[in-house]
């Protein structure tokens, strides 16, 4: 499970979050939707605890990010806009490494599992990284969340450049992971993709968190009226 | 965890396209120079044994002399190469391979390679030891200044700072994979040098061989070890690799092109020798005035009178010795504190060089590795003064000798002109003094002189790895 509570982060004197409250349960796709600068990566940042809270606090399965980063950060996945991964090593070798950071190690049979549940060729396996496309580098992003049994993911605008094709199977693989129990939280732009594969929607807007929504309870059109609306400043007919 | 980090970083740097070229070439370079060093040494010990052995046959084969004549006539001295001046050639070059030994004179060493060496020579040999010193970091450099910086670029950094590693472990993890890497590199080629040299059979010439190379070993990888460790702290501080790189070459060219020629200059000025030719001539007049003011032949005048009183005589005639030959010798003793306080000022002048020098080391660690690396390999200025103090002992017990058997052989002649009755002696009497042998500065002495260039290393390696925990504590993704 992931929460945060009154979560504030300023830089200077730029209030990045306002005190974002959010919680984010097993089983969960939490969509954050929101312009450039709304806070989305921040929140992600924090929870990673790459960036110290102003106040306030997150928490992974009920354990503050600031008091035990290393011990939330077992529980994480990371996946963001471009998986970087080592080109020198093959993509095997790119997951046994950071499988092996996570804490966890397998046999080679288990490591194809992973890559194979995700939808990488195996003719890919043994070659190096540096000549991937995005998909597949998200492919074995996702292969890494699978073998550090992270309990809660969180992806920064995972889809953003993929094609279609790749994008649905990328939606399908955190569809199956939300069916496994982890708490998925996404920052994207992607408001079909939000709406196809979360189970929950926050929009955010200047570090704050505007309106939550059901992803069942409206549609792809709502969604976007929705959004557009509060990015444009005059929601509140639908907030209620 | 560090294992599986030195393993990824490892495969990652072998896999470069950057360190199979640079690897070829360091092999290379260590390997040619190890080899020509190791034909030079063999070859400058076959000559100096040779040298050596004849000239002692010389000084047997001289021919039916007076003895003290024979003194004049001399020998040579022929300094043995460093037990591993193939791998380090130090200062040989520059400080003469043989001295000539005769009868009142104290002689300089002659023979310097570096004179016979065309203007190129003077950017430096081609040795091990300066590759390791100069290129080995550059190496280092090379595979290791994108540990963090690469990293944090390429994006990577966030993906493993996302995994619940600790800085602490990406250090070591990171230190070692790049130093397994240089090793795979430098080690072959030393296990070489080491056959070649146990092959040579010359591995009994020096007392201790295998603690010499275990301690140079230890100071190389100390050494590498601080550029190891500054690589990767300074890979934590900045933020692109292309600064690393620059922060990092212009250390090294700090520590092994500035700094070594600015502590020589620097150890010149506090503590300057004097110009040779004044030296020189200062030496003779004080010879002249003698040590204490009394000229030696007021003093041999003095000593005279104590002489007839101690024996009871008169005139020279009476006395149970030759006594030119006292003369001759007294005079000879009178000019010996001259001597060692003239040559000792040199000495000590370039003495306290060398402190100036091994102390600057605290701005380079470069200095107190190429002390340290000289007086292994037996080619530093330790091992030179020793060489000039032990042919200047035997060149006073080879006086002392002729001397003294003329003083007791030849007591019939002092009522007769020794033009008109010459004494003579043969190789039978020439052989009272033995053959030159030269015992190198003992291993223990030597360890102990340069026992604070060891510190000065163990300092710089404490110093880069504290910098470089203090460096990856500070890895803020914050900041990226």
């Amino acid at each position: 499970m992931l929460e945060a509570k009154q979560l504030k982060k300023t830089f200077g004197d730029y209030d990045a979050l306002k005190g974002l409250d959010l919680k984010v349960n097993p089983g969960d796709i939490y969509c954050l939707l929101g312009a450039n600068g709304a806070g989305k990566t921040t929140a992600i940042n924090l929870f990673l605890n790459f960036i110290a809270p102003t106040s306030g606090t997150a928490e992974v399965c009920g354990i503050d990010v600031v008091r035990e980063p290393l011990e939330t950060k077992k529980l994480l996945a990371y996946i963001p806009e471009q998986v970087m991964l080592y080109g020198n090593l093959t993509a095997l070798e790119n997951l046994r490494y950071f499988a092996k950071l996570g804490g966890h190690d397998y046999t080679d049979t288990e490591y194809k599992a992973f890559l194979d549940r995700c939808g990488l060729q195996s003719g890919a396996y043994a070659q190096r990284v540096a000549q991937f496309s995005k998909g597949m580098r998200q492919k074995v992003g996702v292969a890494i969340a699978l073998a550090k049994q992270a309990k809660a993911l969180l992806l920064d605008e995972p889809t953003s450049g993929l094609d279609p094709k790749a994008s649905n199977e990328f939606s399908a693989l955190l569809i199956a992971l939300k069916n496994d129990g982890a708490s998925i939280l996404m920052a994207t732009h992607d408001l079909f993709r939000a709406k196809e594969t979360g189970t929950r929607i926050g929009i955010m807007r200047e570090g704050q968190m505007m309106q939550e929504l059901g992803t069942e309870d409206v549609s792809h059109a709502d969604i976007e009226r929705i959004y557009l609306e509060h990015m444009h400043g005059d929601a509140g007919k639908f907030a209620a | 965890m560090i294992t599986s980090i030195a393993r990824k970083e490892f495969a990652e740097i072998v896999r470069d396209g950057r360190f199979k070229w640079t690897a070829a070439i360091m092999v290379l370079l260590l390997l040619t120079a190890m080899l020509a060093g190791f034909q030079k040494y063999t070859t400058a010990m076959r000559i100096q044994q040779a040298a050596q052995a004849g000239t002692n046959q010389q000084w047997l084969d001289q021919g039916d002399k007076n003895p003290h004549s024979a003194a004049h006539y001399g020998n040579y001295a022929f300094k043995p190469a460093g037990p591993l001046s193939y791998f380090d050639n130090g200062i040989s070059n520059y400080t003469g391979t043989a001295v000539f030994m005769e009868a009142h004179k104290q002689n300089f060493a002659i023979g310097r390679p570096a004179s016979d060496q065309s203007a190129i020579a003077r950017f430096g040999d081609l040795s091990g030891a300066n590759i390791l010193q100069l290129l080995l970091p550059l190496l280092i450099i090379f595979l290791g200044f994108t540990a963090f910086s690469g990293e944090r670029e390429s994006g990577t950094l966030r993906q493993v700072m996302s995994m619940g590693v600790t800085n602490r472990q990406l250090l070591w993890g990171k230190a070692l994979g790049v130093g397994t890497a240089v090793m795979i590199v430098v080690l072959p080629c030393i296990v070489i040098g080491a056959i070649a040299l146990s092959m040579a059979g010359s591995v009994d010439h020096a007392e201790g061989m295998g603690t010499r190379i275990a301690a140079l070993s230890v100071a190389y990888l100390m050494y590498a070890g601080i550029f190891v460790f500054l690589t990767i702290a300074v890979s934590a501080m900045t933020k692109h690799a292309r600064t690393t790189l620059m922060v990092l070459v212009g250390f090294w060219a700090f520590t092994g092109f500035l700094m070594p020629k600015a502590a020589s200059e620097i150890s010149k000025f506090t503590d300057p020798t004097p110009a040779f030719g004044k030296w020189m001539a200062d030496m003779r007049a004080h010879q002249i005035r003698g040590i204490d003011g009394v000229p030696p032949f007021v003093k041999f005048a003095k000593y005279t009178k104590e002489v007839f009183k101690e024996y009871g005589v008169d005139t020279v005639a009476d006395l149970p010795m030759y006594f030119v030959a006292v003369r001759l010798q007294k005079l000879e003793e009178y000019d010996y504190p001259v001597f060692d306080q003239h040559y000792g000022m040199i000495r000590d002048a370039y003495a306290a060089q060398r402190k100036v020098q091994d102390r600057l080391g605290l701005l380079a660690p470069t200095l107190p590795l190429r002390s340290i690396s000289m007086a292994l390999s037996g080619t530093d200025l330790i091992q030179h003064v020793k060489f000039m103090t032990d042919a200047e002992t035997y060149r006073r017990n080879m006086v002392v000798k002729m001397n003294d058997y003329l003083s007791k052989a030849a007591v019939d002649l002092n009522a007769t002109s020794s033009s008109s009755n010459y004494m003579r002696a043969d190789e039978e009497v020439f052989a009272i003094v033995p053959p030159f042998v030269f015992e190198p500065p003992a291993l223990n002495s030597m360890m102990a002189e340069h026992r604070n260039n060891f510190i000065l290393l163990a300092l710089w390696l404490a110093a880069a790895i504290g910098l470089a925990i203090f460096a990856t504590n500070r890895i803020s993704m914050e900041r990226n």
